[in-house]
């Protein structure tokens, strides 16, 4: 049987990112605790699992670009192209 | 347990006509087929419960039990997805609930004419799965795109998030088959022929049978359009300092032209406010951004980079600030959940309550959209003030022309309810507030609803003010195909059509 690993993978503390938002890892957002403890009662999350729901978000994402489109294009591709031709375009 | 107040003699001819296996008159089959997710009266759920529910396989079961309905004048509800907006696959008056759910095979992919044929319980992604090895897809593409089924996108008509480009449900599905509300089997489309997309044959009897919310029959076979698999998805968020740029970049960017474009999406402060708290995209922006809109693009990968650069450049120079790529694909590949989560509902104090989403969502000119919105939030406000349980979730506009993304807007308020807490003081409050929104939509030259139907309490009293004689030809035509009214009964108030004095 596989043990509950808590104590090994703890989370690192929350840092406050909002009034209302805090964050234990890099852009993993999380609503402060604080906010929830009346009507959804909390639990505690091994790092493990934090990291498995966001990495299958993502890959539920990618999934989704690719079952409408064979490709995805960049915006930031095509504004730095607008701006070169801008800087070309200058006296 | 049978927990029914149909007869037995008359569930057996049920069984007979679809199979023992196939009837249901439990409760758990009954009770879970009341309600779908628009705020439902969960204090007064035992109302809504149909007596039997049945799933047929085929479309001459459909029609036999059809015809035992009319002989035993018991209603039938049908119902696909059950994800609906607009209360059309609960049973208002109890009678058998037709699910269409195993009427769910392809029969027919028609690479040369373009078309695929199904049956009305297949949903549009497990359908793209198949099709995407051959090279097409069947661009309805609904938020509820993983969730609802064909028989309820054309008994809604719905309304597709990518329709600016592919046109809507009503443009998509090309012809289909279905049950009367007498038993017969006909075949509608534009004229006669099954794959034929314009005729100007007899009466355009498609969109007759398509967003009648299931009271003029039902739907067992459709043939629907393929389009080629984009090559190419494009989509870039802009953010704005206030919402009047906003608004007005929104209409630079659905009246570029850009053939590719599929559409754009402007959203309020009030609706940041609501994504801030929890959502990835929105937590980490400055206060500064109080609006933000969405566009998004497919086609072949030459053709959509050429219309995504001349995007770019108009939502910078009308005052768009683009997020980059990560929030830009991010958010667009999440557009089918965003609605998901109940933990985004907040009482006063701040704290996170589970809350069902509710939606409004009128058809909207474009030049009405600042004072529409003005007048639905002050609407959710004194329904806020007197009751903790509503919570103003914000407003988007979403371009609704098919092929042409300009001039109205599907316009959607969202509102959290906290339905634990429903009473009987707070439900007619909440009906009134509905009637509010619309009668604001109409009187703004707009629609009460662009895709989910307009037959619940509340806004379903304005429906003949929308229509005017139009609501005179609805009932009439409801009569004569159904002179029993056995289908979808109590819908869209169509009851008074066998009123004594109606002809
Ligand atoms: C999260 C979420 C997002 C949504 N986003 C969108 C959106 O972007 N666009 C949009 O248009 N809608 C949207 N909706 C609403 C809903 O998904 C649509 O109205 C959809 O078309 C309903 O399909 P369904 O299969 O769930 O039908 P159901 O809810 O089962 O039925 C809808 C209506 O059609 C009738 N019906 C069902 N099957 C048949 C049949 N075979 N023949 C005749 N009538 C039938 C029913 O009686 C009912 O009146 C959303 C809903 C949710 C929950």
């Amino acid at each position: 049987m596989i043990g509950f690993r808590l104590a090994a993978q703890r989370p690192p503390d929350a840092q406050r990112v909002t009034d209302t938002v805090v964050m234990r890892f890099d852009h993993v957002y999380e609503v402060d605790p604080a906010l929830m403890t009346e009507h959804t009662p909390q639990q505690d999350l091994p790092a493990w699992d934090t990291h498995r729901i966001v990495d299958s978000r993502w890959e539920h994402l990618a999934w989704m670009h690719d079952h409408f489109a064979d490709s995805v294009l960049s915006g930031e591709e095509l504004l730095a192209e607008i701006e070169a031709e801008k800087k070309e375009g200058e006296p | 347990m049978a927990v029914t107040s149909l007869s037995e003699g008359l569930v057996d001819e049920l069984r007979g006509i679809c199979g023992h296996d196939y009837v249901f008159t439990g409760r758990s089959a009954r009770f879970n087929r009341a309600r779908v997710p628009a705020p439902f009266p969960v204090h007064r759920w035992d109302e809504f419960v149909p007596d039997a529910v049945v799933l047929p396989r085929a479309a001459e079961q459909v029609s036999e039990v059809v015809k035992l309905a009319n002989r035993h004048r018991v209603p039938i509800v049908p119902r696909a997805g059950g994800t609906g907006l607009t209360d059309g696959a609960v049973p208002l008056n109890g009678g058998i609930l037709v699910d269409v759910k195993l009427m769910n095979e392809i029969k027919d992919i028609d690479l040369v004419d373009r078309t695929v044929t199904v049956g009305p319980g297949i949903n549009m992604l497990k359908l793209n799965e198949e099709l995407r090895r051959h090279g097409v897809i069947y661009p309805d593409n609904p938020a509820s795109y993983p969730c609802s089924l064909v028989g309820g996108r054309i008994g809604t008509s719905g309304w597709s998030l990518i329709g600016g480009r592919y046109g809507h449900t009503r443009d998509l599905v090309i012809s289909f088959q279905i049950v009367l509300p007498t038993g017969e089997i006909i075949e509608v489309g534009d004229g006669g022929g099954r794959k034929v997309r314009k005729s100007s044959t007899g009466f355009q009897l498609k969109h007759l049978f398509m967003g009648h919310q299931g009271t003029l029959g039902i739907v067992t076979e459709a043939t629907l359009e393929l389009v080629p698999r984009p090559e190419a998805e494009f989509s870039a968020f802009f953010a704005y300092p206030d919402y009047d740029t906003a608004w007005r970049s929104t209409g630079a960017l659905a009246k570029s032209g850009i053939a590719t474009l599929a559409g754009v999406v402007l959203f309020d402060e009030r609706k940041l406010a609501y994504l801030r708290r929890d959502d990835e995209a929105y937590i980490p922006q400055p206060p500064e951004v109080r609006s933000v809109v969405a566009t998004a693009m497919y086609g072949n990968a030459d053709e959509v980079r050429v219309g995504a650069k001349r995007l770019m450049r108009i939502g910078v120079e009308t005052g768009g600030n683009y997020l980059g790529d990560e929030i830009s694909h991010g958010d667009w590949a999440a557009r089918h959940d965003r609605y998901a989560t109940p933990l985004h509902g907040r009482l006063r104090s701040g704290q996170v309550v589970p809350m069902s989403w509710h939606c409004e969502d009128a058809a909207i000119p474009y030049s009405a959209l600042p004072k529409v919105r003005e007048e639905w939030h002050a609407i959710a406000d004194s329904l806020m003030e007197r009751f903790e349980m509503f919570d103003d979730w914000g407003m988007f506009a979403y371009t609704n022309g098919p092929y042409k993304p300009w001039g109205d807007y599907l316009t959607e308020i969202d509102i959290g309810i906290w339905e634990m807490q429903w009473d009987d003081e707070s439900w007619a409050a909440w009906v009134q507030a509905k009637k509010d929104i619309s009668a604001v939509a109409l009187r703004y030259g707009g629609s009460i609803t662009a895709c989910h139907g307009a037959s619940r309490e509340g806004e379903v009293d304005l429906v003949p003010d929308e229509l005017g004689g139009g609501w005179e030809v609805m009932k009439k035509v409801k009569k004569a195909l159904d002179p029993h009214n056995v289908m979808n009964p109590g819908k869209y108030l169509l009851d008074e059509a066998y009123e004594e004095g109606e002809s």
